[in-house]
């Protein structure tokens, strides 16, 4: 298990805070009432007209689980989909410890929910049967009505009232997969039409009765403080209601965003900075220690055989560096939050991955106990684990109760949205690998230097899981090679870092598979037949305590090369590249990228990947990842965020330039049938596209790549 | 100052506001019309195109005396139930996923379709130039535009 995971466990995403029982609320929502309404658990509530609200514990940012959590539910409820209405859950009682990250969503709630349909759908059956006078058995449930023997017909919502006076049944039998009507179907998103029609809203939509708004002057280093401000001239700006200090800068509270964003460019010339202890920073600096961490010592994350010892006997050693940057999340959405605040507490709105804590930090910073402030998770325009960060909602909160007065919605711009995200970290990577006479791969071993993203994450604190967090991708390697050693050696950088889609496993992964490329080329193998050669018959293997079952990965590299016609004859200037992983050792993806570099221009023409999540929820939403994952895998091949005297050089997507319409290659997606319980979709094929690509443009060009972002010159 | 005008998603709108404030602000915190979206402020994630008098134009780098006395259309006045061609394609091909860019999307969309009914990949991908989505709808934006091909009057 890696550090993120703990992580994630200690702080409750697997879903071990999900309420299933019986409990009606206390408070009923507008138009409905608790005596008639059938509320067997947290998720569901069933109004007399027959239409059903399931509340989602999880935060919809792009990758469906308004869609594929409620299928569940309304699968073993044997809902009709078209009566279904989704809400999000709020923090509280019932959802004590919501947060969205590590690809969980669907793993973590996939048994809970089917059960809380289940249990309704028997509850159901029992108030008909009883009504009847007819035995359960003989009754059956089919799109939100039950049927009894004789022709009988009753809706769900006419049944209602009954059910919600029976026992809850303890273990509820579960449909068969082949009894599925709405599981492993295409189902389109819910969100689709409110999105398409502007009816969406977004944590920025929120408008609230005498809304202000706030946009809050930062020093450029991050962590830095104003010195001396001027705050005259920036009152003094239409629409600027008040300048007031909170712990991040200075915040301008006008009574439209725009009113704000020129008062604070009119604050920023009057005010002289203390920049901190981040101000001398450099991406050059650091790749320099980074570089000198690469032969120092290191923590190890996992040790088989003897490496060191292998690689002197070896007949021949390769070695390589490969370099991966900072990166940004860069979300469209930028960062916001609204806060208001009221005699009895407060009330939040924002998209945030994780509620409950940012409902802590929030009431924290307002001297209120969690319970007063009310939660409301919005839609995320994009989260990649941006959102996990709670910086910007307590920061809302911190304006609020500066400003004091009505609600007033923090806005980022997107200047502000680089400068101060929470930055995945650069690393190095020193590989090298021991040959035996015959050509066999006898050794491995893989150095990554870089900061720690866990323990910026942990507040500074070094996690005992630290080394396999941030080797996560290599420790794991699934090859049979004797001698293996993976280790990590931490270099300190003094800006916050955080969870980035596809987290330490995608630099991790790139540097893995393309010096394996090279092992491949160098032994004079083709480098599927290598792989598999090298995955050989090995059955589950265990990492520590990970464990990857090996045939399942050799399928969808054998599925993913077979579609791609791996091995056919290429047009001039063309190549095929490949990669594969056991993401956390749960979902195994393999792509196939096809490249040409011609008068040293890239064009990347498809990527074919094949998936194994175990079984496919939503195929229509799994492959929406896989063409999203990809998408930003490929992104991460041109961008990167670099240091000087403590500021982010680049601050938009012109300087960070994120694939665009014309750069996305034709995705081709294989979806692995399978029994297996599902498990995530969301980062697994992230990491995947830019080894491909830069295998592929060896194969086309034979130049070898190593250092990222892959410019014109790279190629040149 | 005098207040300004302008015709909005059909209707005649009075703004009291600087003429140098962006269309997108006086849209989104004046007209209360959120659908518009703020990505960048720079004109290069085209998450705030509207149509200018039938034009794909961006919000944030319009100011409101531009658009003084002329015709606006936001995602909101595409059609009155989402029965625009393309966003019934959107719809079909199943495009969003965040959502959050797809209103500018849908806006170059609808005003590419207008002016090319049958546009060539090479016109998609110039119409969507400056529009960025970071969940990577691209594939399936390239497949509605082609479903709405000949299908926007």
């Amino acid at each position: 298990m890696t550090g993120r995971r703990d992580f994630l466990k200690l702080t409750g995403a697997a879903g071990a805070g999900l309420v299933l029982g019986l409990r009606l609320e206390a408070k009923p929502r507008p138009g409905e009432t608790a005596k008639a309404a059938f509320k067997p658990n947290a998720f569901l509530a069933l109004r007399p007209d027959g239409t059903v609200r399931i509340t989602v514990p999880k935060t919809e940012m792009g990758q469906g689980v308004r869609t594929a959590l409620p299928l569940a539910l309304a699968e073993e409820m044997d809902l009709d989909w078209s009566k279904v209405e989704v809400v999000n859950a709020q923090p509280g009682p019932d959802f004590k410890s919501m947060q969205t990250g590590g690809s969980t969503s669907v793993s973590s709630t996939w048994t809970p929910l089917r059960k809380a349909g289940a249990a309704a759908r028997e509850m159901l059956k029992a108030a008909a049967a009883a009504q009847w006078k007819v035995g359960l058995d003989q009754c059956r449930t089919e799109r939100g009505f039950v049927h009894g023997p004789g022709g009988q017909k009753l809706g769900y919502g006419a049944l209602a009232e009954a059910a919600a006076k029976l026992p809850l049944p303890k273990d509820p039998p579960l449909k068969k997969a082949s009894e599925y009507r709405l599981l492993g179907k295409r189902t389109p998103r819910f969100d689709g039409p409110a999105i398409v029609t502007g009816k969406a809203i977004f944590g920025l939509d929120v408008r609230r009765p005498g809304q202000r708004f706030a946009a809050v002057l930062r020093c450029e280093v991050p962590g830095g403080q104003p010195k001396t401000w001027d705050e005259a001239k920036a009152r003094a700006v239409k629409g600027v209601k008040a300048v007031v200090k909170v712990p991040t800068g200075l915040a301008v509270v006008a009574d439209s965003t725009w009113a704000a964003f020129k008062g604070r460019d009119v604050l920023a010339a009057t005010t002289t900075w203390d920049e901190g202890l981040a101000k001398d920073f450099s991406s050059a600096a650091l790749e320099a220690k980074s570089r000198a961490a690469l032969t120092g010592p290191a923590d190890e994350a996992r040790k088989a055989g003897d490496a060191e010892k292998a690689l002197a006997a070896a007949a021949r050693v390769i070695e390589a560096e490969y370099s991966f940057p900072y990166q940004a999340h860069a979300t469209v959405e930028p960062m916001n939050a609204t806060v208001h605040l009221s005699p009895e507490g407060a009330e939040l709105w924002t998209g945030t991955q994780s509620p409950n804590r940012a409902q802590g930090a929030a009431a924290a910073a307002l001297g209120l106990k969690p319970e007063q402030v009310k939660l409301n998770v919005a839609l995320i325009g994009g989260g990649f684990g941006r959102r996990l960060g709670t910086d910007f909602s307590t920061e809302a909160a911190e304006v609020a109760k500066a400003a004091g007065g009505g609600p007033i919605q923090v806005v980022w711009d997107r200047e502000d949205d680089f400068r101060h995200d929470l930055h995945h970290a650069a690393t190095l990577h020193r590989l090298r690998a021991g040959l035996n006479a015959q050509g066999g791969l006898a050794a491995w071993a893989h150095r990554i230097a870089g900061p720690s993203i866990l323990r910026s994450w942990m507040g500074g604190q070094k996690s005992p899981s630290q080394a396999s967090a941030e080797a996560n991708g290599a420790f794991d390697i699934p090859y049979a090679i004797p001698a293996i050693t993976v280790d990590y050696a931490e270099v300190e950088a003094p800006t916050p870092l955080g969870w980035w889609r596809g987290i330490e496993v995608v630099p991790n992964v790139f540097a893995r598979e393309c010096f394996l490329d090279e092992v491949a080329h160098a032994s004079g193998k083709d480098p599927l037949q290598f792989r598999l050669d090298l995955l050989g018959n090995q059955g589950v293997v265990k990492f520590g305590r990970d464990e990857a079952d090996i045939p399942r990965l050799k399928k969808v590299l054998q599925a993913a090369a077979a579609k791609a016609g791996w091995g056919r004859k290429l047009p001039a200037g063309h190549g095929l590249g490949l990669a594969c992983h056991a993401y956390d050792g749960r979902t195994y993806a393999a792509q196939v990228a096809e490249v040409s570099v011609l008068k040293g221009k890239l064009k990347i023409h498809r990527i074919t990947c094949a998936v194994d999540c175990g079984f496919a929820v939503n195929p229509a939403g799994l492959e929406a990842q896989v063409e999203g994952g990809i998408a930003f895998g490929l992104s991460a091949l041109f961008t990167q965020i670099t240091w000087d005297k403590g500021r982010t050089v680049q601050t938009g997507y012109l300087d960070f330039p994120p694939v665009r319409q014309g750069d996305m290659p034709e995705i081709e997606t294989v979806i692995i049938a399978s029994s297996e319980a599902p498990s995530g979709m969301g980062e697994p094929p992230v990491p995947l596209p830019i080894p491909a690509v830069l295998n592929a443009i060896f194969a086309a060009t034979g130049k070898r790549i190593r250092t990222l972002p892959l410019t014109g010159a790279s190629l040149a | 100052m005098a207040p300004i005008q302008l015709t909005v998603n059909g209707r005649v709108r009075t703004v009291d506001a600087d003429g140098d404030t962006p269309l997108l602000w006086i849209l989104r915190d004046t007209l209360g019309l959120t659908g518009t979206k703020f990505g960048c402020g720079q004109g290069v994630c085209g998450s705030c195109t509207v149509h200018l008098d039938g034009k794909a134009v961006k919000s944030c780098q319009t100011s409101l005396k531009e658009a003084a006395g002329h015709t606006v259309v936001t995602v909101e006045g595409l059609s009155k139930d989402g029965s625009h061609p393309v966003q019934k394609a959107w719809i079909a091909e199943d495009v969003a996923q965040c959502g959050y860019c797809q209103p500018g999307f849908i806006m170059s969309a609808a005003a590419l379709l207008k002016r090319k009914p049958h546009p060539t990949d090479s016109d998609i991908d110039e119409a969507f130039a400056d529009h960025v989505c970071r969940c990577g709808t691209y594939p399936r934006v390239r497949k509605a535009v082609k479903r709405a091909a000949g299908g926007v009057k």
